[in-house]
């Protein structure tokens, strides 16, 4: 065999360089959330000076996040939940469906209406954010749930994903099905879609990291006070002229908290049908 | 196996009926906005409220303000430090959390973290750290001797960090399709190029990378067609400041609908970003394709 370098010394860069940029992205959120544990005029005491106060607190509180929980933080988290739950919902249902229908069936014009799908996913959601609201001022839906939901419910990604999965089966069992007499749509429900369980758990997610993340959109449909997303909250906690950096640290931890653990908790699913749909 | 002997059994196709409520989402939410976008744009608004058919005045007025020269200019020269920046250190980091290992699966979620962070939290946090009085990043800056630094609220510094910024949310998604295209190559060719005595950079340059040519265009399109939109930081860090270093365009298409309520201009603005990150999108692919 082939004399190769010293798997030590590679294997030590490996690891130095992997410490050092898991360093770089961790210690950011981590210095906010520990920060969210001081005591609001703590929280610049200790940071323009390097010491190791700068990342130890002096005594941890809770009231910041008391604060928090006393404000209209909860109803901006409690809006944006049920938004991305219902949005996942339709999304999964009309997506997967549609996903099934590229995988499975011919019908004239099936590839130009896929190109038409990626076009939908490559086209930035910024460049339609104007005519959006033109519309849905139009339809009266300003200021609505619908508005934040209906734009983000068919997802030209997600039906992608789907198509990549249904593609793989094997159509002999959904031949079988059919020869058994089921109707499409229980082969679809009862075969296909629990079959494609890790493809609704990865679009699902995705779905619901997108809507918990959305801002531009609801910053410019949705102003009322009652409809407040959870990234609009932030930022215009931000921008008050005496901003409560206490409350503002704890809005920011709980925020990255809801996204990060769900994501963390199913990041395998995530990750494998991005591999598996084939960007190669 | 064709499909045709079963899907006829119904008059009309059962794609249809499964395909139905994407394709109206799809129209209704995606494809109308953009034509209103298109035809909107020859449009304005009269000093009595009505919309009058302006033809191209928009574009021209547009095209001639140079203002608006000069954002599209920071958003290429954005784009031009950001965009291979990241398909570059998005291939090293998959590079190097490829082969299995002790950990490896960790430091993988971990390099994703940022990722799941909205652009809102990432500005806000960056905002904070990289504060020129306060934030702990000037402090660590200034222990180990290399002194403080206006990030953000400094004319030439505050495009970097928004580069920064991107970057560091960036990478570790574009990781994951660079992985995808990492597990793709037969482990056959590399250890066939191992046997005739390649090194590894020989090896990345023969075996790896032309084989990633599909994932790096992907990444490097994608990356294109978000990166030309850059907004939130920029809303919420430095308004466009400081003295326009940050005038990006989509902030300036923002400006344009929302404060001055000039949706035809706004809606011009639109429909140009879209052609410009075609037009790159369609240069990337074709530089990608004559490389060989």
């Amino acid at each position: 065999m082939q004399a190769r370098r010293k798997p030590g010394t590679a294997s030590f860069f490996r690891y130095a360089l992997l410490s050092l940029l898991a360093m770089v992205m961790i210690a950011p959120i981590g210095w906010i959330a520990i920060s969210s544990l001081r005591p609001p005029e703590e929280i610049f005491l200790h940071s323009p000076q390097l010491s190791w106060r700068t990342f130890v607190p002096e005594k941890i509180i809770w009231s910041n996040y008391e604060m928090l929980l006393a404000s209209d933080f909860p109803q901006a988290v409690l809006n944006t939940a049920f938004v991305a739950f219902v949005t996942v919902v339709l999304g999964i249902l009309i997506c997967s469906a549609a996903g099934f229908a590229f995988a499975v069936f011919d019908f004239p014009f099936k590839n130009a209406l896929f190109v038409v799908v990626i076009i939908t996913f490559i086209m930035p959601f910024e460049s339609i954010v104007v005519p959006l609201y033109i519309m849905v001022r139009g339809l009266n839906w300003n200021d609505t749930y619908f508005a934040l939901i209906m734009p983000e419910v068919a997802s030209g990604f997600i039906i992608f994903l789907f198509r990549q999965f249904f593609v793989k089966v094997s159509r002999e069992l959904f031949e079988a099905a059919r020869v058994d007499g089921a109707s499409w749509w229980r082969i679809y429900w009862d075969v296909a879609l629990p079959l494609s369980w890790p493809t609704v758990v990865a679009g699902a997610l995705m779905m619901f990291i997108h809507q918990w993340d959305a801002f531009f959109w609801p910053l410019v449909a949705a102003t009322s006070q009652d409809l407040t997303m959870v990234q609009v909250a932030i930022a215009r906690y931000q921008q008050f002229e005496q901003a409560d950096f206490g409350r503002l640290f704890a809005a920011m931890t709980v925020a990255s908290l809801l996204a990060i653990l769900p994501f963390m908790a199913l990041q395998r699913y995530y990750i494998r049908t991005i591999i598996d749909s084939g960007f190669k | 196996m064709p499909i045709e002997p079963w899907a006829c059994d119904m008059k009309i196709n059962p794609a249809y009926y499964f395909l139905a409520p994407a394709v109206v989402g799809l129209t209704v939410f995606k494809l109308i906005p953009i034509s209103v976008a298109i035809v909107g744009s020859f449009y304005g608004t009269s000093l009595m409220g009505e919309s009058v058919f302006r033809g191209i005045d928009n574009y021209r007025s547009i095209l001639s303000d140079p203002d608006l020269l000069s954002s599209l200019g920071i958003t290429l020269l954005f784009n031009l430090i950001a965009n291979p920046l990241q398909v570059v250190l998005s291939l090293a980091v998959a590079l190097l959390v490829f082969r299995p290992g002790p950990l490896i699966g960790l430091f993988r979620s971990v390099l994703f973290l940022p990722v799941t962070l909205s652009l809102v939290l990432t500005a806000l946090i960056w905002n904070l750290l990289f504060d020129p009085f306060l934030g702990p990043v000037n402090a660590i800056l200034e222990a180990v001797g290399i002194g403080r630094q206006g990030f953000f609220k400094d004319e030439t510094q505050a495009l970097g960090s928004m580069v920064w910024l991107a970057t560091w949310r960036g990478v570790g998604y574009w990781m994951l399709f660079m992985l995808a295209g990492l597990y793709a190559i037969p482990e056959s060719l590399h250890e066939a190029a191992r046997i005739d005595g390649a090194s590894w950079w020989q090896r990345f340059c023969h075996v790896t990378l032309p084989l990633m040519r599909r994932p790096i265009a992907f990444v490097l399109v994608a990356a294109t067609a978000i990166n030309m939109l850059f907004f939130a930081p920029v809303y919420i860090i430095t308004a466009g400041g400081p003295n326009g270093a940050t005038d990006f365009v989509m902030f300036r298409i923002y400006q344009t609908a929302f404060n001055y309520i000039d949706l035809g201009r706004a809606l011009a603005m639109s429909t140009i970003m879209l052609l410009v990150v075609l037009i790159v999108a369609l240069v990337e692919l074709r530089l990608l394709r004559s490389e060989d």
